[in-house]
């Protein structure tokens, strides 16, 4: 399936049966939370949905990355920030580029200058049904009141304050506009995303987790995807508290404990623990610079 | 209450960074040394302090000042302060300070305090690269990339002075603080700490990929050290993890080391691609890359073909069996590498460690005695009485295994003496350039050899026709991209042909080289089997052959515009067979050798071929082709029979009789020929009767009255037939 005319295919089949809500106003219902039905054989393990991060006050902050900061990156965006971490997240495509009304006749938009709302407004104009039926009218409505405009990862400058997205859902704790670890959802946007690392050349001398978590392009599977990611992130963000806690001359000379070590080393172990948990997310993980 | 004031500062330097410098006075006594502040705030000023000096929203010529205000504060930290987070965060920002720091003591070479600060921060983090938890040493790996760019020499480009760059080329040969040499050694010194991460443990994937992504900006930016970053990283197995167990966390690991490797190669192929086509590197990454695609591969079907084994049974378990991995410890002894074979020189003979920088260091750099004075000196007192005598024993070995063989061998061969060649030194003024040819006056012995080329590899004799038709290639590229003259100045009889560059001479050059060139070096058997197939005869040599498939191609291409090519070339073809047979004719006369068969003409061989080509494309208003007929050097019987050939489209018959009519006028010479394809016309093609009679009834009426009593009937059946082949046309041209 890794053809992309193939995946696009199976991606109108496995959207076809789906059941038309009406006519979709903005705002339109939140994401259905029920577990989807089982896609390509991809299990969602049994978690507890409700797993937020504690209100200490250090958190790790995320940024996720798909390749037009629609579907994959926004669905992890939304279950990152509704539990609590800080968030933002970017596409790494030259264009954002959704499903037209033919696989030759898709929509494309530019990055960082149009908004969620217009999108959705264009494709309602253009044919409602559609493209309620093919689910981006509600994946559209569902991405606008998460941020206001999809945004290009090469386009972004870390380290330049966000204030002006305090509006997004997860900004509390981005707003110096850094973060500690990236996640893609795709391999081609991990390597896009290595590549504009090398390229911006690290100037702020600042780590960052580069995280890569395949995810293929559906509705259903950035469901699953997104629930991986978010138990990814709260492990992360729990080794990272731990760290913090342990300080002081104690937590400094005495070695030894998983919990006593430090966060970064932590990091291949705990993904390796996550992709044991998660077989059907294939991942992978770089340590990279700002 | 000191961290709300803090953090307010925080978020009022985030609304604009201008707010920086004047909020660090306030700051700076919170967080700093004096301050008794508690972990958190500490830990908030580390944290504050790294993302001030790595902030993009302002520049580093306002951060430069701030920067020597806050180095007692890291030193501090890093001294005092034992705490992950807090030396994490100064680290960090030490590595941005540095820079900073280092334009300021070149620009101020009297501030050594602030220098020496900087200094002990940076032994401070050095000492700590070992043996730090692994979350500080990618930090410290940072600050050693920072360290390595500042103390390598930059690109120099008078063109683009780029200020931002910070590098050794900024520092002055005479600085007081700044030792050029010291500071250049040490940041080589420091490339190779980095480089020797890579190829230690890979179970750390956390600093191997630190490192690799630190690796880029260094390549990118420092020419200077790029080859030696790249083949350190060429020389690396990514998955050498491999061997080992495949545990969840190794697997982790490996594909965290191959992908970023990949993904710094890729990076660094783009930019070359790009900047420099030609380097040589480019193929080696290619290469490289496509290895490791395949090794990944092969690992991934093998795991994916069978069941992993189970992991007791591996042989990792015995260390009798197990391979070793890493290379040992480097043996503190010093042991020479054996010399070369051959002859050696006097360099290499004192060079005990060839591995070492300071073996291509070349002292003929230092202009002035007393810099070398200053250097030597120092050098020679801390030098390791013991290091020195086993380092004089190895060259006292070596002298003596030498001159025994030299002994027995001939003198040994020149050396050269000028096998070091600095890339980026200023040029030397007249008076070293004359200094040093005074000197290699003296050395007697050297005796400039001769110098020879290795011959190249033969070439197959395809390898020539290839060769050679690319040339002819090139040179039909030329005339198609040469304008057509518009109205050719005629020169009369005092013109040279092939005299001005234009479209036309080449056209001559090419046409002669064709049929003059290999003349008579044909083989008289050749070409018996197929008279007409020149694409088929491949694998002969014949050059000219290719150009004139190629002079075919382009006349075909335009015919209408292109007959005073065809004509010139067929005239070409037509006087070179006559001087054959002309040749030929006198030769056989003299020797009378009985069996030497005239030489076959290529003219009639290549005419008829290019009316074949051009029929198709004539249409029936097509004047051009009377031209053509009209031009041709030599008419005979074959080629005029091709008219009868187009006369069988109804439409063109018209044209056809044209040319004949215009030929019986205006040629006499094949008058007789033309009348006898009148007269088949008449014969065969009912279509074209009426017209092929108005001509013979002219020319030769016998031929109709051979029809005689039929004739009436056949006017009336020419008529109905005139009339289906309108019909015919008419269809044809709705369809």
């Amino acid at each position: 399936m890794s053809d992309p005319r193939l995946r696009a295919r199976a991606h109108q089949q496995q959207l076809a049966p789906a059941p038309a809500p009406a006519p979709a106003p903005p705002p339109p219902p939140p994401p259905p939370m029920e577990p989807p039905v089982a896609v390509g054989g991809t299990a969602a393990p049994a978690q507890d949905q409700a797993a937020v991060a504690s209100d200490s006050s250090f958190k790790l902050k995320f940024c996720t990355v798909c390749a037009s900061n629609q579907n994959r990156s926004m669905e992890a965006h939304l279950q990152l920030a509704s539990a609590n971490l800080p968030t933002i997240s970017f596409g790494t495509g030259s264009l954002v580029r959704l499903p037209g009304p033919s696989i030759t006749q898709p929509n494309v938009y530019k990055f960082n200058s149009t908004t969620y709302s217009t999108i959705h407004q264009e494709l309602s104009n253009q044919n409602t049904q559609l493209y309620t039926a093919n689910g981006l009218l509600n994946m559209l409505g569902r991405n606008l009141n998460i941020k206001s405009y999809p945004e290009r990862f090469q386009d972004w400058i870390p380290g330049k304050p966000r204030l002006e997205h305090k509006d997004d859902q997860g900004f509390a704790g981005t707003e110096s506009g850094v973060v500690d670890v990236v996640i893609t959802c795709e391999e081609r946007c991990f390597d896009a995303v290595l590549e504009d690392l090398h390229n911006k050349g690290g100037r702020m001398n600042r780590p960052v987790h580069v995280f890569n978590v395949d995810i293929r392009d559906n509705h259903e599977e950035a469901l699953v995807g997104g629930r991986g990611i978010r138990e990814l992130a709260l492990m992360l963000n729990e080794a990272a508290v731990q760290e913090m806690e342990t300080h002081g001359e104690t937590g400094w000379d005495s070695g030894g404990g998983s919990a006593r070590a430090g966060f970064d080393e932590r990091v291949p172990d705990i993904l390796a623990a996550w992709q044991e948990k998660w077989p059907n997310l294939p991942a992978t993980w770089s340590l990279a610079w700002f | 209450m000191s961290n709300t004031h803090l953090e307010h500062a925080r978020s009022l330097a985030l609304t604009d960074s201008k707010y920086y410098p004047s909020l660090m006075p306030g700051v700076l006594p919170l967080i700093g040394p004096n301050a008794n502040a508690s972990l958190e705030v500490q830990r908030f000023g580390a944290d504050f302090l790294a993302e001030m000096f790595a902030s993009p929203m302002w520049s580093a010529e306002a951060k430069q000042p701030i920067a020597l205000l806050v180095l007692d504060t890291l030193k501090y930290y890093l001294d005092e302060v034992h705490d992950r987070g807090v030396v994490k965060g100064a680290v960090q920002a030490a590595a941005s300070v540095y820079p900073l720091v280092y334009r300021h003591t070149i620009s101020d070479p009297n501030d050594k305090p602030h220098w020496q600060t900087m200094i002990d921060i940076k032994s401070n983090i050095l000492n700590r690269m070992n043996t730090a938890s692994p979350g500080i040493r990618i930090c410290c790996v940072k600050f050693v990339q920072q360290v390595v760019l500042a103390q390598t020499p930059g690109v120099i480009d008078p063109r683009r002075p780029d200020h931002s760059d910070v590098s050794l080329a900024l520092v002055p040969r005479d600085h007081p603080l700044l030792t050029y040499v010291h500071l250049e050694a040490e940041g080589h010194g420091l490339l190779d700490r980095l480089l020797d991460i890579i190829h230690g443990d890979h179970s750390d994937a956390l600093s191997v990929t630190s490192v690799l992504n630190s690796l880029g900006v260094l390549i990118h930016r420092r020419p200077v050290v790029a080859n030696k970053v790249l083949n350190s990283v060429l020389n690396f197995n990514p998955l050498k993890l491999a061997n080992s167990p495949m545990t969840p966390k190794n697997k982790v690991n490996m594909k965290a080391i191959e992908r970023t490797t990949r993904a710094l190669l890729v990076n660094t192929l783009k930019r070359n691609t790009t900047e420099r086509p030609n380097d040589p590197n480019n193929g080696r990454i290619q290469h490289f890359l496509e290895r490791m695609h395949r090794m990944r591969q092969d690992m991934m079907e093998e795991s994916s073909r069978k069941r992993p084994a189970p992991a007791e049974r591996t042989d990792g378990l015995d260390p009798a069996k197990r391979q070793r991995l890493a290379a040992g410890p480097p043996t503190v002894t010093t042991t020479a590498p054996p010399l070369s074979p051959g002859p050696v020189s006097y360099r290499q003979l004192f060079t005990i460690d060839p591995e070492n920088a300071a073996a291509n260091f070349d002292v003929k750099m230092f202009q002035d005695p007393a810099l070398v004075q200053q250097i030597l000196i120092p050098i020679l007192q801390s030098i390791d009485e013991k290091k020195l005598l086993e380092a004089s024993n190895v060259v006292r070995s070596r002298y003596l295994a030498l001159s025994h063989s030299m002994s027995r061998q001939q003198p040994p061969a020149p050396v050269d003496e000028d096998e070091y060649e600095p890339d980026d030194y200023e040029p030397e003024d007249a008076e070293q350039v004359a200094n040093r040819l005074d000197s290699t006056g003296d050395i007697t012995h050297v005796a400039p050899a001769a110098f020879k080329l290795p011959e190249a590899p033969r070439l197959s004799p395809e390898e020539v026709q290839q060769h050679g038709a690319l040339a002819v290639r090139r040179t039909f590229g030329l005339i198609g991209e040469l304008e057509e003259k518009g109205k050719a100045t005629k020169g009369g009889f005092n013109r040279l042909a092939a005299s001005d560059y234009g479209r036309d001479a080449w056209i001559t050059i090419a046409a002669r080289l064709a049929t003059r060139a290999s003349a008579g070096l044909d083989d008289p058997d050749d070409g018996i089997k197929d008279e007409y197939a020149v694409k088929s005869i491949k694998g002969t040599l014949s050059i000219g052959d290719t150009i004139r498939d190629l002079l075919y191609d382009y006349v075909i291409r335009d015919w209408k515009k292109r007959i005073d090519v065809a004509v010139s070339w067929l005239n070409e073809e037509w006087y070179n067979d006559a001087i054959l047979v002309q040749a030929a004719a006198a030769s056989s006369a003299k020797s009378s050798t009985n069996g030497v068969a005239p030489p076959k003409g290529h003219y009639h061989r290549c005419a008829l071929r290019l009316i074949d080509g051009i029929l198709p494309y004539v249409a029936p208003q097509d004047k051009g082709l009377i031209r053509l007929y009209s031009e041709l050097p030599t008419l005979d019987y074959e080629i005029l029979s091709r008219m009868k050939t187009m006369a069988q489209d109804p439409e063109r018959v018209g044209l056809a009789t044209q040319v004949l009519q215009y030929l019986h006028m205006f040629r006499p010479p094949v008058k007789n020929v033309v009348v006898q394809i009148a007269a088949e016309l008449w014969r065969e093609n009912d279509r074209a009767k009426p017209k092929a009679g108005q001509l013979l009834k002219a020319w030769r009426p016998e031929v109709l009255a051979e029809a005689g009593g039929v004739e009436v009937k056949m006017e009336e059946a020419d008529a109905n037939v005139n009339g289906n082949g309108n019909a015919v046309a008419e269809v044809q041209a709705a369809a």
